[in-house]
């Protein structure tokens, strides 16, 4: 049994303190462990969102100029045969901005397609300005608004857009 | 037959002992005085003696007793609208509409709620700017003062009430609560790389839906307020260890020495007795007996004041300022202004004009004003202590000459939070444009 006493000692390395360092081990193990599980089952595994491709429509339905779509929370601007999506939610901290009639129609080249501006584009929450083809003209907006892919649905005629994906301003959706 | 039971006994127990606990919340000597910080449990936090002037109105206000008499009553004002409101998306605008026109009192006891909430903010934003004029967060004569560190708690108590204000704003789940989880969360997601999934984690998903709302709600009635409780508590352990306010320090540290008569429970080294035939002590005068009085009951006094008119100015308040409820959360559409409350509108106003654009690139206001200049300002405030270089003659006093320039700078930061809070509550009309408070704002319709 004095061997035991001697194995006591700190730094020994004994028997003695070998078994403590398992114990506290083991507890600090366990602690951790549950902190572990409790802060990564916050963390969500499957989403309930909506989902980003959305059918908006047959686009026979939608007039010429602007229809802006609530649930989407996006502009979809018609011309004829060509469409184009533009986002309504504001680049600066996702307000959602108002379209304003400009009292004349005009049309401009952007990014080397022609295109006719109907709106202009206010925020509510910060005040940020946008043209008709969404560029941030005034206030806090970084970013022009988005602009959405749109494509025809195979199955059943109607337009989807893509709110996943990005296009550029030249984008135009035209109808064959 | 004469009935004596053991604490009721004149004999002492053990030797030193009081025979008999004699003690009153209006003590007639010392000892009882004494006695009834040992012996009352509510009264075992206090010290049994406290500086006089440390007690004064017009020193501290008494602004971290009416923070801390808030804490309280929203504690329990919360108590019944805990049991009255539902943390679903669907029947959370309903259960708050329930109570402001269908339970009975429900109306008055959330509007306690919320003015005690409001009143928060400001009383511990107060009390803050009261510690900084006076320096107070400076550490005097004492041995293991750690007065810094208090003042870094405070701090951070300060964030918490502000943290549970916003929380608690978003339950009704009507616009204001729903665009400012909109514009808070988006402040989150515009630090850089890691901005998206905080955003994410916040939400509980992509979208502000039910998971949102149960997160914000638990930290709102559970991890927001205990946290809160357990710093105050720390808050008062090392005001206590500390030796009490700041003042006292300066009593100690720069007032004249005076010859004192020795009382009679002080025991004095045998030199210090033997000088003279009757003992007479230099000591600071904080040790004079006219200087300090008992804590019962000249501080639970002047505490039970604080406490009891801060709660009963609250309630008086709450009969005549009604809660607003505006119309049930919609995604679909912004009000127009979006204003948030008072507290934040600085920040929105900051956050407004902060877009900086160097050539092609930008950098977000949401970044720049929402996360980078007030973290800036916290930063600074919690490591001020260690920055500060003025001298003792600068703690515990109002406006020293020692202090001059950094309270100058302080009040000028606070003046200009202040100035941004006005304009934003009375000179922001629709589209975030400015008008002054006697321009009406253009008609705009309500809907696209």
């Amino acid at each position: 049994m004095s061997d035991e006493k001697d194995a006591a000692a700190p730094g020994s390395g004994g028997r003695r303190e070998f078994l403590w360092k398992v114990g506290l081990g083991a507890g600090v193990a366990a602690l951790a462990g549950q902190t572990v599980a409790s802060l990564r089952s916050l963390v969500p595994n499957v989403s309930y969102d909506a989902p980003t491709t959305v059918k908006i429509g047959p686009p026979q339905e939608f007039p010429d100029g602007l229809k802006f779509l609530p649930d989407e929370r996006l502009f979809v601007f018609r011309d004829g045969k060509s469409f184009h999506a533009v986002s309504a939610v504001c680049t600066h901290l996702g307000c959602t901005v108002r379209a304003e009639a400009l009292p004349r129609a005009e049309t401009k080249t952007i990014d080397g397609v022609p295109l006719r501006l109907t709106h202009r584009f206010h925020c509510p929450c910060h005040g940020s300005k946008y043209t008709g083809d969404g560029s941030n003209v005034s206030g806090p907006a970084p970013r022009p608004l988005a602009w959405y892919q749109l494509s025809l649905a195979p199955d059943d005629g109607q337009l989807v857009v893509d709110l996943a994906k990005e296009v550029g301003h030249d984008f135009r959706f035209t109808l064959a | 037959m004469k009935l004596t039971l053991p604490f009721r006994s004149d004999e002492p127990s053990a030797p030193g002992v009081h025979p008999k606990p004699l003690w009153s919340w209006s003590p007639k000597s010392d000892r009882e005085a004494g006695d009834a910080v040992v012996s009352n449990f509510a009264l075992h936090w206090f010290p049994a003696k406290v500086f006089k002037p440390s007690l004064d109105w017009n020193y501290s206000f008494w602004l971290g007793t009416a923070s801390a008499a808030l804490l309280l009553l929203l504690t329990l004002s919360g108590l019944p609208l805990l049991l009255l409101y539902i943390p679903s998306v669907e029947r959370a605008y309903g259960s708050v509409k329930d109570i402001e026109y269908v339970v009975t009192f429900g109306k008055w006891i959330r509007a306690v709620h919320r003015i005690g909430a409001h009143l928060m903010v400001a009383v511990v934003f107060l009390h803050l700017v009261r510690v900084f004029l006076t320096g107070a967060y400076k550490n005097g004569s004492g041995r293991g003062q750690k007065r810094e560190w208090n003042w870094v708690i405070g701090v951070v108590m300060f964030l918490l009430t502000l943290f549970l204000s916003f929380t608690g704003y978003l339950l009704p789940w009507d616009q204001l609560a729903y665009w400012a989880i909109t514009v808070g969360t988006n402040i989150a997601s515009s630090i850089p790389a890691v901005g998206p999934t905080i955003r994410w984690l916040l939400l509980g998903g992509r979208e502000i839906d039910q998971a949102t709302l149960l997160r914000f709600y638990v930290l709102h009635c559970f991890f927001l307020p205990v946290g809160l409780g357990v710093l105050f508590a720390y808050h008062m352990w090392r005001i206590r260890k500390d030796g009490g306010l700041a003042r006292a320090d300066r009593e100690a540290l720069l007032a004249e020495k005076r010859e004192t008569p020795a009382g009679p429970t002080k025991t004095y080294t045998l030199l210090g007795v033997a000088r003279g035939q009757a003992p007479a002590i230099r000591a600071a005068s904080l040790e004079a007996p006219d200087v300090s009085v008992n804590a019962v009951n000249d501080l639970v006094r002047r505490i039970a004041i604080v406490v009891l008119g801060t709660i009963a100015v609250v309630g008086m308040l709450a009969v005549f300022v009604p809660s607003p409820l505006e119309e049930p959360a919609n995604a679909l559409i912004t009000p127009n202004p979006a204003k948030a409350p008072w507290y934040f509108l600085w920040l929105q106003e900051i956050v407004t004009i902060t877009t900086v654009r160097i050539g092609k690139f930008t950098i977000n206001g949401a970044f720049l004003g929402g996360v980078i200049l007030p973290g800036i300002l916290v930063f600074l405030a919690t490591f001020w202590p260690w920055l500060d270089r003025s001298g003792a003659a600068g703690a515990g006093v109002w406006f020293p000459a020692d202090r001059k320039k950094q309270n100058t700078v302080f009040l000028a930061i606070c003046l200009v939070i202040v100035v941004l809070t006005v304009v934003g509550t009375f000179m922001r009309g629709p589209y975030w444009h400015f008008y002054w408070p006697w321009q009406s704002w253009p008609e705009i319709p309500s809907r696209i």
